[in-house]
């Protein structure tokens, strides 16, 4: 065979899937082609590189979306001194609307979460150590029949603007109900912020990555209620889960 | 607002227009250029797609955070985002070091991704090839993209390649010919900006 007819079924060759006679026929030539045999030698480059190559896989969808939202989200809240200052006072003078969002747990059905633990020495100890904490979710009575063991985790991570990253990572976490969703608010006392709303898949890992404002480190509770879309962005009344730090 | 579309964009413009109003579209383009990469890198290291997906996250948040680092005189945005990826996927490998990531079943070719005699920064320092190959297939159109995954990421031969996807063998080698002759020249421009790196 000529050069011009080998050529085109090298890279076949150097990838190994020709049929064995065909592979001897261009051993054949290569033994005597130095130029076929160069030419091979640079696709075993490419070969040898091909190996390395990581597996062919595409990122969830969900992915970009949890990321253009943290954009978001670290864009519309303050990061300088002076700012934060500011936020501070917008959010004093939202108190008076929160006040008729009072939480009432021991009237608390079980359809929604709520974690507590005291942030000022959360945020105290993350301040030093910039990386990750972990915080256990424990379910409250009415939801821990029926229930086994862990039910997830929460990580809290201080961004460089200050804001305040909570990742979520709940087990076997049931779907909200049909037209209802989750959301997760920073309280203190009769203030909330809210750091995002979330879905969860069920059966399996639900992760959800949200954000809160640099000002939640001020407050003491973070709960997770299940609100109903269609109306006024206030506080769920159904409890399911309590964490406390020891 | 962007007077182009974002996709006819460089990387570099894109990059430059992270601190203004188009953010989130140059946020967006550039996840759609490179998400894959990332996160197949990412599996390569990390050996697990939990892990992967915490890296695709922190990579591109970072992208943003950190955009302003980003000097074009110096190398590639490629080349950057290779640097990112390897700095945040090295944090992730420590973070995670202690705990155990079973394989999913029907992914079973994750299981050999990551040699588990290598250390940390060994296993992290070899992804630079895999960044460059799989940036090089990116490049690729689908069909040609498609022989060369199915001859080795299912380990097809040229005569099953040619059964999956109705195509004649000849064409079949054609392709895989022709596929190589690109990725041929694409890591080789790519191997020029290897310097960049240190």
């Amino acid at each position: 065979m000529r050069c011009a007819e080998i050529h085109p079924n090298l890279a076949a060759f150097v990838v190994g899937g020709m049929e064995p006679e065909e592979a001897a026929e261009v051993q054949r030539h290569l033994a005597s082609c130095p130029d076929c045999r160069r030419e091979l030698e640079e696709l075993r480059k490419v070969n040898r590189a091909l190996e390395a190559a990581p597996p062919p896989a595409d990122p969830p969808s969900h992915l970009k979306d949890e990321i253009l939202s943290q954009v978001r989200a670290e864009q519309r809240y303050p990061s300088t001194e002076e700012e934060l200052s500011a936020a501070e006072e917008r959010a004093s003078s939202t108190s008076t609307r929160s006040k008729n969002l009072r939480i009432v747990l021991s009237s608390a059905a079980a359809a929604a979460i709520v974690v507590i633990f005291t942030l000022a020495v959360f945020f105290g100890f993350l301040r030093e150590e910039p990386p990750v904490a972990t915080i256990q979710l424990v379910p409250t009575p009415q939801e821990a029949a029926g229930l086994e063991g862990y039910w997830g985790v929460a990580e809290i991570r201080p961004q460089p603007s200050g804001n305040q990253q909570v990742e979520l990572k709940l087990n076997n976490f049931e779907e909200p109900r049909p037209n209802s969703y989750y959301e997760l608010w920073f309280v203190s006392g009769e203030r909330r912020i809210s750091a995002g709303s979330f879905t969860s898949v069920g059966e399996g890992e639900t992760r959800v990555l949200l954000n809160a404002p640099p000002e939640a480190r001020n407050y003491q509770t973070l709960l997770i209620t299940e609100e109903h879309i269609d109306d006024h962005p206030t506080f769920g009344e159904e409890v399911a889960l309590k964490g406390e730090v020891p | 607002m962007m007077s182009q579309r974002a996709d006819e964009l460089s990387d570099e413009q894109l990059m430059s227009r992270l601190g203004g109003p188009g953010v989130e579209t140059a946020i967006s383009a550039l996840y759609d250029r490179y998400s894959r990469t990332v996160f197949g890198v990412g599996l390569k290291i990390l050996g697990d797609r939990s892990s992967a997906e915490e890296l695709v996250q922190d990579v591109f948040l970072k992208v943003w955070r950190s955009a302003s680092t980003f000097d074009p005189s110096r190398g590639s945005f490629s080349t950057w985002l290779y640097r990112v990826t390897r700095s945040c996927a090295l944090d992730l490998y420590r973070k995670r070091a202690h705990k155990v990531h079973p394989v999913p079943e029907g992914e079973s070719y994750l299981a050999t991704a990551r040699d588990s005699s290598a250390g940390p920064q060994e296993v992290v320092d070899e992804s630079w090839l895999s960044w460059r190959v799989s940036r090089a297939l990116e490049v690729l159109d689908a069909p040609h993209r498609e022989v060369i995954e199915l001859a080795y990421f299912r380990g097809l031969s040229q005569r099953e390649v040619s059964e999956r996807t109705g195509l004649p063998l000849g064409t079949v080698k054609s392709r895989t010919a022709s596929a190589f002759k690109k990725l041929r020249g694409e890591l080789a421009i790519q191997d020029t900006s290897r310097e960049a790196l240190r």
